[in-house]
C-alpha cells in the first residue's frame, strides 16, 4: 500500500538526482537560517562546496531533461519561451521576497537603538535612498543578504533560453561555457551591484555548472558511464582529496585554537578559495562528490522509492517551487531564531521547517504545478497507482 | 570596614601576579569563553614591553569611536588603553584609534599604510567585516585587503608588528540579516593566510548573550547606555587577557 506521498512522486525519472536535490533544497533552508544548530552539520563545514553547488548543477540537470525535450518536439522559439516564462515567474518571486525581507529589515532596523547598531544598520539602505533602493532593487543591482541565490537563477536561466539550440551540440555548449567561466574569472567581470562592487554569486561563472548539468541531463546514462568509468584508485584518490578539504575546512574552523597549524602557502591558497566567482577548488569538489554519489549509489536502490526517501524526492522533484516558498520558510525561521535560539526554538524551526518545505512538494505536485507542466508532454501519462 | 579599601588593592594585585583571579567573584575578561581568550605568541608586542613602551594601533569602523556608549573615553580602545596600561606597569601603553563608521576593510588597509610608518606600533588591533557583512561586499575583497595590508606591515616592520584581527560584534538582529557566518570565515581565513590572529568578539559576544552576562540589545532603552559602556569595558577586558596571553607565550 503506497504512502500518499509517494503515490506523487513521477515515475520514470533518475530518483537519485530528485533524492539529491530535495536533499539540497533542505540545506540551503538550513544555510539560510543563521542561528540553526543544524547549520553546523552541512555540507558547508566540510567540503569546498555546499548545497548552492548542487542545487544549480542539479537545476541545470532538471532543465536540460524538461526543455531538451521540449526543443526536440516543438522548436527553439517555443522552448525558449518557456524558460522566458520561468524567468518571469522567479522575477516576480524574487522582488515578493525583497519586499517581504526589507520591511521586516527596516521595522527591525527602527525599533532599535540607532546608537547601538551603528555599522549593522547599513542593512537598511532603504532609510536613506528608499526610492534608489526600489529601482536597484528592480535592476537586480541591490540584493539583501540571503537573497542571493534567486537572482543567480534568474540570469542563469535567461542565458539558457539564448544557448538552448547548442543543447544539440554538447561539446561546443560546454565550450562556449567553459570559455565565458574563464573570461569571468580572468577579467574580473561581473555585474556590479549598488552596495558592493559586484554580485554576490557572479553568473557569468557560476554558469558553467548549470550547463555541466544541462549536458548530463541530456546524455545517455549509459553512454556517460563509459565516459566516466569506475576506478578503483581513481575512487580513493576522490575520497583522500575530499578527506584533506574536510580536514582544512575543518582545521580553518578550530585550528588556531588548538595549535594545528596550516602551512601558510596552503593558507595563502585556501582564502582565495572564493564563492563568488566559483573557484576551480569548489567546482572540482561539487563535480567529484557527484561521480562517487553515481556510482556509490545505484539507480535502482531500493531505499529510495521508500516512504523514508519519498519527502525529499518529492521537493527534489518540484524543485522550484520548494527553493522559492523555502526562501520564504528561512525568512520565517530566522525571525523566530532571533527572538530566540533554545533547544525548543531549535526544534521547532526544523521540524516545521522541514514539513512545510514538504507540504510546498505535495500541494506543488497535486496541483500539477512544477514539472508536469513543462514534462508533461515528455511523458507518458502515469496512472498515479503504478507507481512503484 | 576600615580594612577593607587596603585589602582590595592587595587582592588585586596578588590576581593581576596569579594571572587567573581566585579573589574574584568572575573569571577574568567578565567570564569570556576561555577558549576566546587563548592567543598564540604575540613576539613585536612581548619584545615592546620589554624595552617599557608598547604602541598600540586601532584600527576599525563603528564601536572603536562610539556605539552607543557615554562618552568616547568609555569606548573598548580607551579602555583598553587603561586595563591593559594597568595590566603591564610599569610598561607604558599608547592607542592610537583610527577609523570610524561604515568604513570597509580598504579603507582600513589604507589608514594602516599612512599611520604604521608614524606610529611603528607593535601591535595593530584591526576591527573589521561588519560593515562588509552588513552591505553584501564581496567577502574576497575583504581578504585581499587584509592579506596586502599585512604583507605590505611585515615587509616594512618584520616581526616587530604583531597583527590581532577583530570580528564583528554580536547581536540577534545582525545574525538573521546578514550572512556574517561567510564573513567570520574569511576572515579566520584571511588571518590564517597572513599569520594574523583573530580575537573573537562575535563568539564572546554570543556568550554574553546566551549566559545572560550581557545582553546589549535586549537592555531596557532606559539602561542602554549604562549596558554599552559595561559591554566596551568588558571587551577590552577580555582583549586584555588575550594579548597577556600572547604575551606569556611570546616568553623565551
Amino acid at each position: 500500500m503506497p504512502s500518499p506521498i509517494v503515490s506523487l512522486i513521477r515515475p520514470g525519472r533518475d530518483l537519485r538526482v530528485d533524492f539529491i536535490r530535495g536533499l539540497a533544497l533542505w540545506f540551503i533552508f538550513i544555510d539560510h537560517t543563521p542561528g540553526n544548530l543544524l547549520g553546523r552539520v552541512t555540507l558547508r563545514n566540510v567540503a569546498f562546496c555546499d548545497a548552492t553547488e548542487g542545487f544549480v548543477l542539479l537545476a541545470g540537470f532538471a532543465a536540460g531533461i524538461a526543455y531538451g525535450r521540449l526543443l526536440e518536439r516543438e522548436g527553439w522559439l517555443h522552448a525558449a519561451g518557456r524558460v522566458v516564462g520561468r524567468v518571469g515567474t522567479l522575477y516576480v518571486a524574487h522582488i515578493f521576497l525583497f519586499v517581504v525581507f526589507t520591511a521586516q529589515v527596516g521595522f527591525t532596523a527602527a525599533t532599535l537603538d540607532q546608537a547601538a547598531y551603528l555599522d549593522e544598520l547599513q542593512l537598511d539602505p532603504f532609510g536613506a535612498e528608499p526610492y534608489r533602493a526600489l529601482l536597484e532593487a528592480l535592476l537586480l543591482r541591490y540584493q539583501p543578504a540571503f537573497l542571493d541565490i534567486l537572482p543567480l537563477y534568474i540570469v542563469v536561466l535567461a542565458m539558457f533560453a539564448v544557448a538552448l539550440p547548442l543543447i544539440r551540440r554538447p561539446g561546443w555548449l560546454l565550450g562556449a561555457s567553459v570559455a565565458l567561466y574563464a573570461v569571468a574569472r580572468l577579467l574580473d567581470i561581473a555585474p556590479p551591484s549598488w552596495t558592493g562592487s559586484a554580485w554576490f554569486f557572479n553568473p557569468l561563472a557560476w554558469q558553467l555548472l548549470f550547463a555541466i548539468g544541462v549536458v548530463l541531463g541530456r546524455v545517455e546514462p549509459a553512454a556517460l558511464a563509459r565516459r566516466f568509468p569506475w576506478h578503483r584508485w581513481l575512487a580513493v584518490l576522490a575520497v583522500l582529496l575530499l578527506l584533506a578539504g574536510a580536514a582544512l575546512r575543518i582545521a580553518g574552523w578550530f585550528g588556531a585554537q588548538r595549535g594545528w597549524d596550516v602551512p601558510e602557502w596552503l593558507a595563502i591558497w585556501l582564502a582565495g578559495v572564493d564563492k563568488t566567482g566559483l573557484h576551480p577548488a569548489r567546482l572540482v569538489s561539487v563535480l567529484l562528490i557527484t561521480w562517487l554519489v553515481a556510482h556509490l549509489l545505484p539507480r535502482s536502490a531500493g531505499w529510495l522509492t521508500g516512504r523514508i526517501a519519498a519527502p525529499l524526492v518529492l521537493m527534489g522533484q518540484q524543485g522550484l517551487a520548494v527553493f522559492c516558498c523555502g526562501i520564504f520558510l528561512s525568512f520565517l525561521g530566522r525571525l523566530a531564531l532571533e527572538q530566540a535560539s533554545g533547544g525548543l526554538v531549535q526544534v521547532g524551526v526544523n521540524v516545521l521547517g522541514l514539513l512545510a518545505l514538504v507540504a510546498i512538494a505535495v500541494i506543488s505536485a497535486w496541483y500539477g504545478g512544477d514539472g508536469r507542466r513543462s514534462g508533461k508532454s515528455a511523458l507518458p501519462p502515469a496512472p498515479h497507482a503504478a507507481t512503484p | 570596614m576600615s580594612r577593607r579599601p587596603r585589602l582590595l588593592p592587595a587582592l588585586l594585585l596578588g590576581a593581576t601576579l596569579l594571572g587567573a583571579g581566585p579573589a574574584r567573584a568572575e573569571p577574568p575578561g567578565c567570564a569570556a569563553p576561555s577558549e576566546a581568550l587563548e592567543a598564540a605568541a604575540l613576539p613585536g608586542a612581548t619584545t615592546a614591553l620589554t624595552r617599557g613602551a608598547l604602541r598600540v594601533l586601532v584600527v576599525g569602523s563603528a564601536s572603536t569611536r562610539g556605539g552607543g556608549t557615554s562618552s568616547p573615553a568609555a569606548t573598548w580602545p580607551e579602555r583598553l588603553d587603561k586595563v591593559l596600561g594597568a595590566r603591564v606597569a610599569p610598561a607604558a601603553v599608547q592607542v592610537s584609534v583610527f577609523g570610524g563608521r561604515g568604513t570597509t576593510a580598504a579603507d582600513h588597509a589604507r589608514i594602516i599604510a599612512e599611520q604604521a610608518p608614524l606610529l611603528r606600533p607593535h601591535l595593530v588591533i584591526w576591527q573589521l567585516g561588519t560593515v562588509e557583512a552588513a552591505r553584501g561586499l564581496p567577502p574576497d575583497d575583504m581578504v585581499e585587503a587584509v592579506q596586502e595590508a599585512i604583507g605590505r606591515l611585515r615587509a616594512a616592520r618584520g616581526e616587530r608588528t604583531d597583527v590581532v584581527l577583530v570580528d564583528p560584534q554580536f547581536s540577534r538582529f545582525f545574525r538573521a540579516n546578514a550572512d556574517v557566518e561567510t564573513y567570520r570565515d574569511q576572515l579566520r581565513l584571511a588571518a590564517m593566510a597572513s599569520g594574523a590572529q583573530i580575537f573573537s568578539r562575535w563568539t564572546i559576544m554570543r556568550h554574553w548573550t546566551e549566559t545572560e552576562r550581557l545582553d546589549l540589545e535586549r537592555a531596557p532603552r532606559a539602561q542602554r547606555v549604562a549596558v554599552a559602556d559595561e559591554l566596551h569595558d568588558c571587551l577590552a577586558r577580555a582583549l586584555t587577557e588575550f594579548v597577556l596571553d600572547g604575551l606569556q607565550r611570546g616568553r623565551p
